[in-house]
């Protein structure tokens, strides 16, 4: 039996008062290409309440999959209604440079948005692309976390394109989405020589086996290395420090307690599940947590 | 919740030719990793079954269990026509010998259709049997073999980078014999969803483990918003029923 009291709060009660959980990775809406029965807000919000989490940071599937603008528009007004449950990501889509200026320059007034979101592998732009330049230059001067859906062996996102991103832009810190599934040694490796890279948990606790996948558009190319994910959180807080490893469901795709439970019955320690669940996210949010507390208050 | 009982209908041990970060060996370490999980008893494959050859690998399983009363066997098949396992009765006494009682399909790595043209002469024997089937294959060939053998008592999973209910669904309405194991339906509030519009009688646990985590598997039905009763139907009962169902004599 798991003797960690924290494992054992949740699997009675399903969350835990002294190690919530903050989710550095969610969305907002439905999505195109397949059916989410979280999506709808209020109950994606209940989820978020049964599961006892603290803060999700979410970027709008509008904004990401077709309409920047009234994405962005969208997840502005999630925020402004919720914003004891619901921080912000602002979607970057590269193909507008024009919108991104605009946007840029107005990003330090808007409230409970922490950072920025690139999605290449669907916009199919590198993430190393001179197309990126401008968001990242600017996450770089303000200190921006920015969080990057990567996947392995991607010719868009794979991890060794965000290493050579993140070292170009040393003060932008960069969350990995989805961990650059399947390039997992590399991957932990990066996020442990590098100071401003942190490994995200999103998807990466479920075996993909895209054999199983009867196809569709923008599907990711199936990476050649082993889909098996147990113990993978051991190998990424024995190699990279628990201090690198943040917290991720993709709410409302996956469940948040599947992926709490990963990191609460993996062979690691209390004090490190904290790190995971909500140390490292209270880290990195900073004072974006504390002026949504306040409005808590 | 402490009552309620796990029964896993998908996991495996045994060793892996790639890098697989934490895995069961044998079957003792696979009652360890049940044990800090919360899981009682588990229907379980070797990896030998998989990735060796099912005839080293049914028979290795089967040896590796006999002391292990929490687990429970399975064998995968092959087409019949290559002469690789033995013919059907020979193989339906080993299998009532050994207790076999729910087999494997693994299309993939396997390279066969699934078809009636190569499974004819086998999979309406354990049609009419209700020997369950698990088939690991994408929902659109195994909409193929439901459509060749409807009768056919067949678990699958649903393990794929996006939530596959728009496949899945239409053939849960058109096939009742189909079950899905929860290893790979993680859509959030889709178990809750599924047992809604259909019944929790068409699930059942399933971990994936080592390619999952079972204690995540675990947890996510254990804190599934459904009743209790459902819970435990798919926690372990509708497992315990199909396999009672299974005429092995």
């Amino acid at each position: 039996m798991n003797p960690s009291p924290i494992a054992q709060e949740y699997l009675e009660t399903g969350f835990s008062l002294g190690c919530p959980i903050v989710d550095m990775h969610g969305h907002v809406g439905p999505f195109y290409g397949c059916y989410l029965p979280s999506s709808p807000l209020d109950r994606m919000r209940q989820r978020l309440k049964r599961c006892g989490v603290r803060r999700i940071v979410c970027s709008h599937h509008s904004a990401l999959a077709c309409d920047v603008e009234r994405g962005n528009a969208l997840m502005k007004e999630v925020v402004a209604s919720y914003p004891q449950e619901f921080l912000a990501y602002w979607v970057i889509n590269p193909h507008y440079p024009e919108i991104t200026a605009r946007d840029l320059k107005s990003f330090d007034r808007l409230r409970g948005f922490v950072g920025l979101k690139f999605w290449p592998d669907y916009h199919l732009v590198p993430v190393n692309s001179p197309k990126y330049a401008p968001a990242l230059e600017f996450a770089d001067a303000h200190g921006l976390l920015v969080l990057v859906h990567t996947f392995g062996e991607s010719p868009f996102d794979a991890p060794g394109l965000l290493a050579e991103v993140a070292e170009r832009y040393p003060s932008a810190r960069f969350l990995m989405g989805h961990s650059g599934y399947g390039e997992w040694e590399k991957s932990v490796a990066i996020a442990r020589d590098l100071a401003n890279v942190y490994l995200d948990l999103t998807s990466v606790v479920q075996a993909i086996d895209f054999s199983q996948m009867p196809g569709g558009s923008l599907m990711p190319a199936a990476p050649s290395l082993s889909p098996h994910v147990n113990g993978l959180i051991e190998y990424m807080v024995e190699t990279a420090g628990s201090r690198k490893v943040v917290f991720g469901s993709d709410l409302p795709w996956y469940s948040q307690h599947y992926h709490a439970g990963a990191v609460l019955f993996a062979r690691i320690s209390d004090d490190q599940r904290h790190d995971i669940l909500h140390r490292n996210a209270e880290r990195l949010l900073g004072t974006h947590l504390d002026e949504s507390m306040k409005d808590e208050e | 919740m402490n009552e309620l009982e796990f029964f896993d209908c998908n996991c495996a041990f045994g060793p892996y030719r790639t890098r697989v970060f934490r895995f069961a060996r044998t079957a003792s370490e696979l009652i360890e990793e049940m044990d800090f999980a919360n899981i009682s008893r588990a229907l379980v494959y070797h990896t030998a079954m998989r990735y060796d050859h099912p005839s080293v690998g049914n028979e290795l399983l089967s040896a590796q269990i006999a002391d292990q009363p929490r687990l429970l066997a399975t064998w995968a098949l092959l087409p019949s026509q290559t002469g690789e396992q033995p013919p059907m009765e020979v193989l339906l006494n080993q299998m009532r010998r050994r207790q076999v009682r729910a087999l494997w399909l693994f299309p993939d790595d396997h390279r066969y259709f699934l078809d009636e043209i190569t499974w004819g002469d086998q999979l309406a024997v354990y049609a009419e049997r209700r020997i369950p089937v698990f088939v690991r294959a994408s929902l659109d060939k195994v909409a193929g073999l439901l459509k060749s053998f409807a009768d056919l008592v067949v678990v699958t999973g649903s393990q794929g980078s996006n939530p596959l209910d728009r496949y899945a669904w239409p053939l849960v309405e058109k096939f009742p014999n189909l079950i899905f194991e929860t290893s790979g339906y993680l859509v959030d509030g889709g178990i809750e969803e599924f047992c809604k519009r259909y019944s929790a009688s068409r699930l059942i646990f399933g971990s994936g483990l080592p390619e999952n985590s079972s204690g995540a598997a675990m947890l996510a039905l254990a804190r599934a918003e459904i009743s209790d009763a459902e819970r435990r139907a798919i926690a372990c009962d509708n497992l315990c029923r199909l396999l009672a169902e299974a005429r092995l004599e």
